[in-house]
């Protein structure tokens, strides 16, 4: 760059310097863009069916009655499970499970009509795969569902041979039935609960990483960060021209990959779209000067390797999958200091919840607590390293400080 | 031979001396067995919050209360007097779930009249629903069967048919394998597999990259695909040696400390992960003749773990998954070694039900290890060691 005569320095010498910098390196412009938009997509394709429908789950059928034939008809029919297999014996249906070619075994003892007809309550046996807790669970609720309706319906004939009336009978069913609504997403829809929050916590890892490589790539020769501190004219503009064109490109990534949550997904949008995008800028910035901070206070490989080990783990301790109300203070503490644990607390709640904008404010007042207090850590960490490389006598020269206007 | 065991040597001395490699390889193992199982080591969610909005007031209401929070799912953390105030405390995460009770609940139960609840449980959190859920309607059942048994006596049934009518066909639903469904129980052991992928991908790719990785080739030998073979093998063995001390610490010794249910035997877990550690060491090779330089290494390879955890087809089934992602999981070591180790670890399979997994891992470390030897072969041999630029 010869433009530092021509140009006042400022912040935006400083961001127009490093975005052509950028556009000299294509494979840093491909780590901090391509990379996560082809690790986003093939998240968003691996979640694309959204529900996990038709399951394969094996039959033991040792009665062979219409009873039997009617509780597999049934089961079929739920969306949740298939019938894919019958088996002969129980050690085959367990080699299936073992295998992992269904989640699930249905068992329907031998004289199991007539037993239930004489009032002995035969007992019908599901045994399911809990290893894999998702598949598990979904085909379990595809039995729940089925096998009990069966069984209503036989209890309506009981009751009217006993001489009730049938309305009085289906009635007498189920006397607390439990109207259950899941709140904000509906049809439990993976994309809205899962996918949505998967995206950026692999940002999270990329933006932590590739900024202590880009800040630390100027720190390992000090030379640079005096030239930095020139062209911006003082430490703030030069500080925030060498990381907002970063921020820039990770909005965009980010906004790409929510277009297609929110375009070809349908992820609801019934919070505030200012909220959202604030805590997203927030979140962005966060991880960017946490990442730097890390470069400022050790080399750069060193702090690459820490980012990494800090930030891959990290979607555990964030909260989705098994929320932080089950953890410990350790895990709790720990998650708190990820940036992005509070940008799904916001992202919830604009998305799905759509929580009133009073409520909403916690999480996005911490993402800035955390934007203002890791600018602040840099900046004193730049101070120091700048008066303590003055007081080197070689160094001392007082042209330094001033600029070049 | 000898050239085998040349570089054999020389890539355990770097492993033990440079620091990088050490690092990813050896103490990142240690660190991530620390910190990466703390968030699930509860096991599961007891006590969820919920409200409670009673409109009914009566005996019958307040039982069906004090039973919902006297199980271990669910708590009843307020009481409150309407669905508004309760939905407010939802939106500031004070409670999870609303369990409301219309007025005339009790004199519709008594009437022998059908006398619903609603329940409304916070779905943007999956874990929290599924436990209100199942927590209420469990109580829910059996406050109704009592109820209706108590009906059928009442109207002059055999008490010992009773139970019969109210539950003809009663349904047992057996959890294999975790049986208390925990979440550490689940996702421990496939995270283990995929954090060993990471530091063998990541350590394997910096040793490729750091200086000292060549060995001079002898000039009395001329056979170049044969020098490369062995010097693949060489560093293979190496890493094998590594792993044989790290990779029992992960399987066997890790779920041991955090009490997971272990079935398999220990041999077929290790025979399994012969091939795995062959798989994806090979991997790390190629990945480092593409990204060459070992800080592009680790900046590239950083953020894989998630998306790879998700391809395996262990939290999400494979079944539902485009046929495209599934052609792409299987050209990853994690995902048939997540399939096959899990599966003889938990599932306490023997090696023949996981035949398709352990083929399919030595078909992947014959694929990379081939492409790894050609790569080695085509090479062109410099003596002067490249000098590290940037990315």
């Amino acid at each position: 760059m010869r433009a530092g005569n021509s140009f006042r320095p400022g912040f935006w010498l400083v961001f127009c310097r490093e975005l052509i910098r950028l556009g000299r390196r294509p494979s840093l412009l491909a780590l901090v863009t391509l990379l996560p938009l082809l690790l986003m997509g093939v998240l968003i394709s691996v979640f694309s069916a959204g529900l996990a429908t038709r399951l394969p789950i094996a039959v033991l059928d040792l009665d062979s009655s219409n009873l039997s034939r009617q509780i597999i008809r049934t089961v079929d029919a739920t969306p949740d499970a298939a019938v894919t297999v019958r088996v002969g014996e129980l050690a085959e249906g367990r080699q299936m499970i073992l295998s992992g070619r269904v989640h699930g075994l249905l068992l329907l003892p031998r004289n199991l009509e007539r037993d239930v007809q004489a009032g002995r309550r035969p007992e019908v046996v599901f045994f399911y795969n809990a290893q894999t807790l998702t598949p598990g669970n979904l085909v379990l609720r595809g039995i729940n569902a089925a096998v009990p309706a069966v069984a209503a319906g036989i209890r309506v004939s009981m009751r009217t041979a006993h001489g009730q009336p049938t309305d009085a009978a289906t009635a007498a069913l189920g006397p607390i039935p439990v109207q259950i609504n899941p709140l904000f997403n509906p049809a439990l829809n993976y994309i809205y609960f899962l996918l949505t929050a998967l995206l950026p916590s692999v940002l999270q890892v990329i933006i932590v990483t590739a900024s202590s490589y880009t800040v630390g790539r100027d720190v390992e020769t000090r030379h640079r960060l005096k030239v930095l501190r020139r062209l911006g004219g003082g430490l703030w503009p030069a500080m925030f021209g060498k990381l907002l064109p970063y921020t820039v490109l990770f909005l965009l990534v980010l906004a790409l990959a929510d277009a297609v949550l929110f375009g070809v997904y349908d992820l609801p949008l019934r919070g505030d779209r200012a909220l959202l995008i604030s805590a997203g800028v927030l979140f962005i910035l966060a991880c960017q000067l946490f990442g730097s901070l890390l470069a400022l206070v050790m080399p750069m490989a060193n702090a690459v390797s820490i980012g990494t080990l800090l930030t891959a783990p990290a979607f555990g301790f964030m909260g989705i999958g098994f929320p932080r109300l089950g953890m410990s203070a350790f895990a709790l503490g720990f998650g708190a200091a990820l940036p992005g644990t509070w940008y799904l607390v916001a992202r919830v709640d604009q998305t799905v919840r759509g929580t009133p904008a009073d409520l909403s404010l916690k999480p996005i007042l911490i993402l800035l607590a955390f934007v203002i207090g890791l600018a602040l850590l840099a900046a004193l960490r730049l101070e120091w390293m700048r008066t303590h490389s003055a007081n080197q006598p070689r160094l001392r020269k007082p042209t330094l400080a001033e600029g070049t206007t | 031979m000898k050239r085998l065991l040349t570089v054999f040597w020389n890539e355990l001395g770097r492993i033990v001396t440079l620091l990088p490699p050490f690092a990813v390889m050896v103490l990142a193992p240690f660190a991530y067995a620390l910190l990466y199982p703390q968030p699930y080591l509860n096991e599961a969610l007891r006590d969820v919050p919920i409200a409670v909005v009673d409109q009914d007031n009566t005996q019958s209401s307040r039982e069906l209360a004090r039973r919902v929070d006297a199980t271990t799912d669910v708590g009843v953390a307020l009481v409150l007097p309407d669905l508004p105030s309760a939905q407010r405390a939802v939106y500031e995460r004070r409670i999870y779930g609303i369990l409301y009770i219309p007025q005339y609940f009790e004199r519709d139960l008594q009437h022998g009249r059908a006398s619903p609840v609603a329940l409304y449980a916070d779905a943007s959190y999956f874990l929290m629903y599924q436990r209100i859920s199942g927590g209420v309607t469990a109580v829910a059942r059996a406050f109704g069967a009592e109820t209706e048994t108590a009906r059928l006596i009442a109207a002059d049934v055999d008490p010992a048919i009773a139970p019969a009518v109210a539950d003809p066909m009663p349904l047992t639903a057996e959890p294999l394998f975790n049986p208390q469904g925990g979440y550490a129980t689940y996702v421990l052991p496939a995270a283990l597999i995929l954090i060993l992928q990471q530091t063998l991908l990541i350590g394997v790719g910096l040793l490729a990259t750091l200086p000292g990785a060549r060995v001079p080739r002898d000039p009395a030998s001329g056979d170049r695909l044969m020098n490369a073979l062995q010097t693949v093998s060489g560093k293979m063995l190496a890493y094998l040696v590594v792993e044989a001390v790290i990779l029992p610490f992960y399987l066997v010794a890790l779920p041991y400390f955090y009490d997971l249910p272990r079935l398999g035997s220990v041999t077929t877990i290790l025979v399994l992960a012969i091939p795995f550690v062959l798989a994806a060491s090979a991997l790390g090779i190629l990945l480092a003749a593409v990204f060459r330089r070992p800080l592009s290494v680790q900046l590239a390879t950083a953020s894989l773990g998630l998306p790879l955890f998700f391809l395996a087809g262990f939290a999400w089934p494979p079944e539902v998954m485009p046929e495209a992602i599934r052609v792409l999981a299987a050209f990853v070591p994690s995902t048939p070694a997540i399939n096959g180790l899990v599966g003889v670890a938990q599932l306490g399979a023997p090696l023949a039900d996981v035949r398709g997994p352990f083929l399919m891992l030595w078909g992947l470390a014959v694929l990379y290890g081939v492409l790894a030897v050609a790569l080695e072969a085509t090479r062109r041999e410099t003596t002067a060691p490249t000098l590290p630029r940037a990315l």
